[in-house]
C-alpha cells in the first residue's frame, strides 16, 4: 500500500547540505498500525508528511497506492487528501471558528457529499465518540483530549484508507492520551491502516510495529510482541 | 448558494466576535472613509457636471470673458438677432439689484430671488415644468413662473397656477407655470422669473433698454449648427457703435456648461454663483487620498489577521480544501466586510450627509445619494476592489505548503514588511500634508479678512426697503443713544456694485475710462475709517457737492493720472460728475481679487444704512441690535428687516472661502483620524507579533519603557520619512494653490513643523496605549503563548 525507496530529504543552506532523511525504506501494509519512534530532529515528522503527501522528498521513490507520489500533481493530492488520508496533530489543529459540529462536517463539505447524508455521518460519529452533548462548543470550551477526540473525529468522518497521526497525545496527560490511543487501536481492528509518529515508549505499543529513526535514518524496524 | 453563505458568513461573525477591537476598527474604519469618500464624490461631481443637463447646451453660449464681466447692455439683443449671421436665437437675463419680497394675500412676506428673461428662456435652459405652461409662460406682461420651493413657501400644497403674488407690496404677478428646481447643478439659480416686458413695469428705467454703456443683462445665443463661434463672436463686436468697441476690446463666447468654471466678475448678482473647478478638483484629490488611506487599512489589517490564522489554512489544506477554495474564502470574506462597510456608510450617510451638507455649505441634491446610478457603481467598486485587495493575502496564503501553514513559517520575508511599512509612511505622508494644507488654508482666510483696509468692527448694517425710507431711518437711528454714526450708502461687503464705462475730461483731455462705482454720504468715510490722500472729501450739509467724485488710487495707477482733482465724467451726454477728491486703496471685493480703480458717487442713492454703535459687551450690542431691529420693523412692516454685522458680512463675503476651508478640514481631520486608526491596528499587530520577544528581553532585564521605546521606535521612524517626503510635496501643492489669490499669506516654516509634530503626536499617542500594554504583561504569559 506504501513504498517507500531510498528517500533523502535534504536542504541546501550556502555551504552545506544538511540530510533530514537519508536513504530510507518503508513498506507498510494494509491494516498494519505502525509506529514511528525517535529522538527530537530524527525526521520522524518529515517522514510522516512526506507519506502524508503534505511534504515531498528530495530524491527517491514514493508509491502511493502503487502510485508514483513523486510525480502525482497538487490537484490529484487534494484528491488524495479528502478521500485517502486522514490527519491528527499533536496541537489538534481545530478550526477556532467552527464548533464541533461544524469541525467534523468540513471534509464532507469538501468532498461534496450532500447535506442530508452529511448530518447523518457526522450524527453517526458524534454518537459513536459519545460527544453529541458537546456538538455546539467551540474548540476553546473543550479540554485537550476532547479536543483530540473531535480530531480523530475529522479525521475519520471521510474514512480514509491511512491515517496519519503526529504525536497525537504530546499535549495530553496520561489518562487522556491512553483514550486516544485505545481509540486509535479500535480504529486499527476495524481495518484502518494507521501510521503515528510518538515519543511515548507504551503508547507504541499499541500499534503492530515499530520502526526506530536515528539521524535520518531507519535504525530498527520491529514488529510489537505483545500489543497492549 | 445557501450553504456557501453559511459556511462563509459564521466564521467571519464568529471571528468578528473574537476580536471586535480589530474588526470594528477595520468595519467602521471602512465605513467612514466610505461615507466621506462618497459624499465628496458625489459633490464633485454635481460640481463638475454643472449644467451638463441642458438639451442642446452644447450649441448655448454666454456673451462674457472668463475672469471678467459677464453684463452687457439690453440694446444688444436686438442687434444680434436682426445682424449676426449664425446666431438662431438669443435671450437677455438680469437679476435685481436687491431681492424682492413676494406676499400672498394673508402671507407673511418672502424674500424671492427673482431674475427677468425673453420668453424663449425655457427653449435655452430645460427645467422640469410642474404645473402650468413654460413654452408660452413668459408671453403676457405681469405673469410670473415660480420654483416648486417657493409656490411651496407661498400657497402650501394648494396649486399656484393663476393664484396673484403681491411684488413689495405694491403690484401684482400672476403665476404662468410652476417649475422643479434641477436635480444637477447649475450656475443659474431663481426662485422665481419674469419677462423682460415685466421688468420694464416694475423696474421703470429709461436709459437701460437704449444706452450702449448700460450693461446689466447677460446675454445668451444659441448658434447655429455649423456656425463658428469665433466669427460670432467677431460679428458680435462689429455691432457695438465705434466708441464702445475700445472699452468692450473684444468679445468672447463662453459654452454654456463652462460657465461655471470661468470665474466671472458677478459683482455679487444673486442669481449667478460661481464654482471654482481647483476647489473641486482639491475636494476630489482628498476623496482620493482618503480612499487610499481606508485601503491601506484595509489591506494592513486584513493581511495581518490572515497571517494570524494562517495556521487555519493549512489545517483546510490538508483535510482538502484546494487552492480555490482557499481564495475563494479569502475573496468572499473580503467581499463580505466591505459590502457590509457600504450598507454601513450608506446608513451613516442617511443620518449624516444633512449635517455635513449644512456644516460645510457644501450643496447637492440628496437625490444623487439613494440613485440607482451611485448605487450600481458602489457595488461595482466594492466587487473590484474585493478581488484586488484579495490578491495579496489570498495568494500569499493559497500558494504556500499546508506544512508550512501549519507551523507558522509563511515566508513573513522582508519583502512583505517594506510593503506593509512604505503603506504606512504613505499614510504619514498624507496625513501631513492634509494637515499642512488645512493650516494654509486657515491662515489665508484670516489674513483675507483681517487685511481688508476698513473698520469693520462695531458696525451694524440695515438693508433698506421701500417702506425703509433713507431719511427717516437716519433720524430715527440717531435718536437711539447707543448709535454714534449712521451712513447711508449703496455698499455692502460681496454685494452687487455697478460697473461704468465712460469718458473722463481732465486738462481738456480726454480719457476711457470703466470702474466700479457706488453712492455714499460722506459719513459712510468716517465709518469705514477710509483716508482722504488728495484733495477733499464732500460734505453731507452742502447741496453743491451732490454728484461730486471720490476715487481711488488704482483709478490713478490704472489710467496713468497725476492728479485727477477737477475732472469730469460723462453721463447721458452730460460731465456732471467732478472728481474732488482721491482715497487710500481699500478692499471693496474680497482679497481673491486684485483692487480695480473705484468711483464713490455722493448721488444720494442707498440700499443699506450703515451705523457705528459704542463697543460694549454682548448683551449691550444684542439689546442695542434689537432695538434698531425694532425702530426699522415698525416703519417697514411689509418687509423683512435684515440687519447684521458688517465683519460677519465681510465673513460671508468669504463664504466659498470659509465652506471649502470647513470642508478641506473637515474631510482632511477625518482622513487623519481614519489613518490614526489603521495605525493603532497595526500596533496591535505588532505587540502581537512580538510578544514572545517582548517576554524574552523582559525575563533578560529590559525596562518598561525600554519595551516602550523599541515598540514606538519603528513607527517614530516612519513618521521622521514621511515628514522628509512631505514637506516638498505640500510645500508645492501650498504654492500652487496661493497662486490663485491677488493678495496672499506667506508660507511660514512654523506650517510644515506644525504639521509634522501633529502627526508625530498621534502616531505617538496612538501606538504608545498598545506598546504600554504589551510592555507591561507579565512575561510569563507572554512566553506560555506559544
Amino acid at each position: 500500500m506504501i513504498q517507500l525507496k531510498k528517500i533523502d530529504k535534504y536542504y541546501d543552506s550556502r555551504f552545506q547540505r544538511t540530510f533530514i532523511l537519508k536513504g530510507v525504506n518503508l513498506e507498510v501494509k494494509q491494516g498494519e498500525f505502525v509506529s514511528i519512534m525517535g529522538p527530537s530532529g530524527a525526521g520522524k515528522s518529515t517522514l510522516l508528511n512526506i507519506i502524508g503527501l503534505l511534504d515531498e522528498a528530495s530524491a527517491g521513490e514514493y508509491y502511493f497506492w502503487d502510485e508514483p507520489a513523486h510525480q502525482i500533481k497538487e490537484k490529484q493530492k487534494v484528491m488524495y487528501h479528502r478521500s485517502h488520508i486522514g490527519f491528527i496533530f499533536q496541537a489538534f489543529h481545530l478550526i477556532d471558528e467552527l464548533n464541533v459540529y461544524e469541525n467534523i462536517e468540513t471534509p464532507l463539505v469538501y468532498r461534496g457529499v450532500k447535506g442530508k447524508e452529511r448530518k447523518a455521518l457526522v450524527a453517526d460519529l458524534l454518537d459513536r465518540f459519545n460527544i453529541v452533548a458537546k456538538k455546539d462548543l467551540f474548540p476553546s470550551q473543550l479540554s485537550g483530549g476532547q479536543q483530540q477526540l473531535v480530531a480523530v473525529a475529522r479525521a475519520i468522518i471521510g474514512s480514509p484508507k491511512l491515517l496519519l497521526a503526529d504525536e497525537p497525545t504530546g499535549n495530553l496527560h496520561s489518562e487522556q492520551g491512553e483514550m486516544i490511543m485505545s481509540l486509535l487501536k479500535k480504529l486499527n481492528e476495524e481495518g484502518m491502516t494507521i501510521i503515528q509518529v510518538t515519543h511515548n515508549e507504551k503508547f507504541a505499543q499499541y500499534g503492530t510495529r515499530i520502526v526506530k529513526l536515528v539521524d535520518g535514518l531507519v535504525q530498527e524496524d520491529y514488529p510489537v510482541t505483545n500489543r497492549s | 448558494m445557501h450553504l456557501a453563505m453559511k459556511n462563509t458568513l459564521k466564521p467571519i461573525i464568529r471571528n468578528f466576535i473574537r476580536k471586535p477591537a480589530i474588526n470594528l476598527i477595520n468595519l467602521f474604519g471602512l465605513a467612514i472613509s466610505l461615507v466621506f469618500v462618497i459624499i465628496l464624490s458625489v459633490y464633485c461631481y454635481n460640481e463638475l457636471t454643472t449644467d451638463t443637463h441642458h438639451a442642446g447646451g452644447d450649441r448655448i453660449y454666454l456673451i462674457g470673458k472668463p475672469g471678467a464681466g459677464m453684463n452687457t447692455p439690453a440694446i444688444l439683443k436686438p442687434h444680434i438677432d436682426m445682424e449676426v449671421p449664425g446666431v438662431e436665437a438669443s435671450i437677455r437675463v438680469a437679476g435685481t439689484w436687491q431681492a424682492p419680497v413676494f406676499q400672498t394675500e394673508n402671507g407673511e412676506p418672502i424674500t424671492s430671488d427673482l431674475i427677468f428673461s425673453d420668453p424663449d428662456f425655457f427653449s435655452f435652459f430645460n427645467y422640469k415644468t410642474v404645473e402650468g405652461d413654460c413654452a408660452a409662460a413668459l408671453n403676457n406682461p405681469m405673469s410670473v413662473v415660480i420654483t416648486k420651493p417657493l409656490a411651496n413657501k407661498l400657497f402650501g400644497r394648494n396649486s399656484a397656477l393663476g393664484e396673484t403674488i403681491k411684488y413689495n407690496n405694491e403690484k401684482l404677478l400672476t403665476v404662468s407655470a410652476v417649475i422643479e428646481k434641477p436635480t444637477g447643478n447649475s450656475f443659474l439659480n431663481f426662485s422665481a422669473l419674469t419677462s423682460i416686458e415685466t421688468r420694464k413695469i416694475l423696474q421703470p428705467s429709461e436709459g437701460e433698454f437704449k444706452e450702449w454703456g448700460w450693461s446689466n443683462f447677460q446675454t445668451y445665443l444659441l448658434l447655429g449648427e455649423n456656425a463658428d463661434p469665433t466669427q460670432v463672436a467677431k460679428t458680435i463686436f462689429s455691432v457695438f457703435p465705434k466708441e464702445f468697441q475700445k472699452w468692450v476690446e473684444e468679445i468672447h463666447l463662453i459654452k454654456l456648461k463652462d460657465v461655471y468654471f470661468s470665474n466671472l466678475q458677478t459683482f455679487g448678482a444673486h442669481h449667478v454663483s460661481m464654482g471654482d473647478k481647483t476647489k473641486a478638483l482639491i475636494l476630489l484629490f482628498v476623496a482620493v487620498l482618503i480612499l487610499i488611506i481606508a485601503l491601506v487599512n484595509f489591506i494592513n489589517i486584513s493581511s495581518s489577521q490572515w497571517m494570524e490564522r494562517i495556521k487555519q489554512t493549512g489545517v483546510l489544506k490538508v483535510i482538502g480544501a484546494t487552492r480555490i477554495i482557499i481564495f475563494r474564502k479569502v475573496l468572499s470574506e473580503t467581499f463580505l466586510v466591505f459590502i457590509a462597510a457600504v450598507i454601513l456608510a450608506l446608513v451613516i450617510m442617511a443620518g449624516i450627509t444633512p449635517i455635513i451638507q449644512s456644516y460645510t455649505g457644501i450643496q447637492f441634491s440628496t437625490k444623487l445619494i439613494s440613485s440607482p446610478k451611485l448605487l450600481s457603481i458602489l457595488f461595482t467598486a466594492t466587487l473590484v476592489f474585493s478581488l484586488i485587495l484579495s490578491l495579496i493575502p489570498g495568494f500569499s496564503i493559497s500558494s504556500s505548503k499546508a506544512v508550512n501553514n501549519l507551523k507558522r513559517s509563511v515566508d513573513q520575508n522582508s519583502k512583505k514588511t517594506y510593503l506593509r511599512n512604505g503603506l504606512i509612511t504613505l499614510q504619514y505622508v498624507i496625513s501631513i500634508v492634509l494637515i499642512a494644507f488645512t493650516t494654509l488654508i486657515y491662515k489665508q482666510v484670516e489674513f483675507g479678512s483681517n487685511n481688508l483696509v476698513f473698520n469693520q468692527e462695531n458696525t451694524i448694517a440695515v438693508k433698506l426697503t421701500p417702506q425703509l425710507d433713507k431719511n427717516i431711518i437716519k433720524d430715527e437711528f440717531e435718536k437711539i443713544p447707543e448709535v454714534q454714526n449712521v451712513s447711508m450708502s449703496q455698499f455692502y461687503p460681496g454685494k452687487q456694485l455697478s460697473s461704468w464705462g465712460t469718458r473722463l475730461k481732465l486738462d481738456g483731455q480726454e480719457h476711457e475710462v470703466h470702474f466700479t462705482t457706488f453712492s455714499a454720504d460722506a459719513e459712510f468715510f468716517s465709518i469705514m475709517n477710509l483716508e482722504i490722500v488728495q484733495g477733499r472729501l464732500y460734505s453731507d450739509a452742502s447741496e453743491k457737492d451732490k454728484n461730486k467724485v471720490i476715487v481711488n488710487e488704482t483709478f490713478l495707477k490704472e489710467f496713468n493720472i497725476e492728479n485727477p482733482v477737477g475732472g469730469t465724467f460723462e453721463m447721458n451726454n452730460n460731465f456732471d460728475y467732478e472728481i474732488i477728491g482721491v482715497m487710500k486703496d481699500f478692499h471693496f471685493k474680497s482679497v481673491e481679487n486684485a483692487i480695480g480703480p473705484l468711483a464713490i458717487i455722493n448721488q444720494g442713492y442707498a440700499s443699506y444704512g450703515l451705523a457705528t454703535i459704542q463697543a460694549g459687551d454682548f448683551n449691550s450690542l444684542s439689546s442695542t441690535l434689537k432695538k434698531i431691529n425694532q425702530v426699522a420693523s415698525q416703519i417697514s412692516p411689509a418687509f423683512p428687516v435684515e440687519v447684521s454685522f458688517l465683519d460677519s458680512a465681510v465673513k460671508n463675503m468669504y463664504e466659498s472661502e470659509v465652506r471649502f476651508r470647513r470642508t478641506f478640514s473637515l474631510f482632511s481631520i477625518s482622513a487623519v483620524i481614519i489613518c490614526a486608526m489603521g495605525i493603532l491596528a497595526m500596533s496591535i499587530f505588532a505587540s502581537q507579533r512580538r510578544i514572545k520577544e517582548i517576554g524574552i528581553r523582559k525575563v533578560n532585564g529590559a525596562k518598561v519603557s525600554e519595551i516602550l521605546s523599541m515598540l514606538n521606535k519603528d513607527f517614530v521612524k516612519w513618521v521622521l520619512i514621511a515628514f522628509v517626503i512631505a514637506t516638498p510635496v505640500a510645500y508645492y501643492a501650498m504654492n500652487r494653490w496661493l497662486e490663485n489669490f491677488a493678495y496672499k499669506t506667506n508660507l511660514s516654516w512654523w506650517i510644515f513643523a506644525l504639521a509634522g509634530k501633529l502627526a508625530l503626536g498621534i502616531a505617538l499617542l496612538t501606538v504608545s496605549w498598545q506598546s504600554w500594554r504589551a510592555a507591561t504583561r507579565n512575561p510569563v504569559e507572554a512566553l506560555r503563548y506559544e
